[in-house]
């Protein structure tokens, strides 16, 4: 019995070696895959629960609707934390970036009164997108890259800025508008030439853009501008 | 092998008289079915608080449905004293053991399907086609669960049924914790703490291993390169936990 006491040991402790090995290997790829979760405390009881069981998602999900709630009530300053603390929960979830950038450049900008307040939470909005992008798994998607440009071409009015960001979403999957809304902001930022390569792009690939691109490129060719 | 797939068969159709197993797989199927009630939110949103609640319901109950059928597995045997009638017979304790730890998977395995098969419809019926990242989930979910079964299963050697319970919930959150440890021990600069802790790391079940969901439903994909070494990791713990259960079963006087 005690000889079989000792084999049992000794293949458990082989087992652990293997066991170390393969966790070696689990949190190399953890690392490379982007898999890895944050260290967190926060935010609040129910959340941090949720959290202790590996339920981060959920946790998300639960904030997402008490922000939903907040916001057909309009309390929009309400509603900053929250998408903080899921920005925090579950960074990969892009929608929270672009709703909160969002959020705060168009909405609360809206609420605000002076030129200064409305300054900020543009600031605030460009920061909470340029944020997401610090992601990883966020800078491989259109996403955020689009709502910067479009934030820094609709609102700011920056337009170097909404080519550089938009340029970026383009080299990613996207929908047929991303290319429309770049054509514009070449146009806005002087580059006519580019303006048009881009609207003839637009033209030759999108059906739905065909009429608009066709009209757009005879304006730029003609008057030497296009968009009102 | 006989022997022991009749004492596998056996168990499962023990734990299928048991009523609390039913109604756990119940609640499961209302809290799947509950997610059908975010229809208010966008398709994006709905479709992912959808995987959100399937995945976690699938995960939680059937860590209750793995943990409440190992408890009972072997001490009811001990308790009605049906086991002394087994081990009279030609049966090695070895058999026992396995048997009970197959039994179980089994029972694991049909909850598994039928609360997958559920969230599926689910799906399907939002027209949306699980990928195949979805089924990685459902996958290493199943691994987990396996492995919460066979360490409640291996307690049960050699615990009571209360400790058992406790202790299979207390590993269960700390083997969700394991990967904070992991950053913990890397910020720590004393070389005593660090190499204990490391051990300690190696030594606790690391559940959070198995947890993609929360990169799936976002639309992450995870290689199958890290499934297979989880799904390896899975097997390799199981082993270890079934040997120190017939470790002790080997041990105990009955």
């Amino acid at each position: 019995m005690r000889r079989k006491g000792y084999r049992y040991l000794i293949s458990i402790v082989v087992l652990f070696v293997g066991v170390h090995l393969v966790q070696v290997q689990i949190d190399y790829r953890k690392k490379i895959e982007n898999l890895e979760s944050n260290l967190l405390l926060m935010p609040g009881q129910i959340a941090g629960s949720l959290v202790l069981g590996g339920f981060k998602g959920l946790a998300a999900d639960l904030l997402w609707l008490n922000m939903e709630e907040y916001w057909h009530k309009g309390q929009h300053y309400k509603i900053l934390p929250l998408l903080e603390a899921i920005a925090w929960l579950q960074p990969s979830y892009i929608l929270v970036w672009t709703v909160g950038g969002w959020h705060m450049a168009y909405n609360i900008y809206a609420e605000v009164k002076t030129p200064e307040e409305k300054q900020y939470w543009y600031q605030q909005g460009i920061e909470f997108l340029k944020k997401g992008l610090a992601y990883p798994f966020n800078a491989n998607k259109y996403d955020i890259y689009f709502e910067l440009g479009w934030t820094y071409y609709h609102k700011g009015k920056d337009y170097p800025n909404a080519v550089k960001y938009l340029e970026k979403a383009v080299k990613y999957p996207h929908p047929e508008y991303v290319d429309d809304v770049l054509a514009h902001a070449y146009e806005k930022n002087g580059q006519i030439d580019k303006a048009i390569k881009q609207w003839e792009f637009v033209r030759d690939n999108y059906v739905s853009f065909f009429d608009i691109a066709t009209r757009m490129i005879h304006d730029l060719k003609t008057k030497g501008k296009a968009t009102p | 092998m006989k022997k022991m797939w009749t004492i596998a068969v056996n168990t499962f159709r023990e734990s299928m008289r048991k009523k609390t197993l039913y109604i756990i797989l119940i609640f499961a199927l209302i809290v799947i079915g509950a997610s059908k009630l975010f229809s208010f939110l966008t398709a994006e949103e709905e479709l992912k608080m959808i995987k959100d609640v399937s995945f976690s319901a699938i995960e939680f109950f059937g860590a209750l449905i793995a943990i409440f059928a190992s408890i009972t597995a072997i001490s009811t045997e001990i308790e009605r004293r049906t086991i002394y009638t087994l081990l009279t017979k030609p049966i090695r304790r070895s058999d026992f053991v396995l048997g009970k730890f197959f039994g179980v998977s089994l029972i694991i395995f049909v909850n598994f399907i039928l609360t997958t098969l559920f969230f599926i419809g689910l799906l399907l019926f939002k027209k949306s086609i699980p990928d195949i990242e979805v089924f990685k989930t459902l996958l290493l979910i199943f691994f987990e669960l396996i492995l919460i079964g066979g360490i409640t299963l291996a307690l049960g050697t050699f615990t009571t049924d209360a400790f058992n319970i406790i202790c299979s919930f207390f590993l269960y959150i700390v083997g969700h914790l394991t990967s904070y440890g992991k950053e913990m021990i890397e910020r720590t600069e004393n070389i005593v703490v660090a190499g204990l802790a490391d051990m300690l790391y190696t030594l606790v079940p690391n559940y959070e291993n198995f947890n993609i969901r929360d990169k799936i439903v976002v639309g992450i994909s995870v290689s199958w390169g890290y499934v297979g070494y989880t799904i390896l990791y899975g097997i390799l713990y199981t082993c270890i936990v079934l040997l120190i259960a017939l470790y002790f079963f080997q041990k105990r006087e009955i």
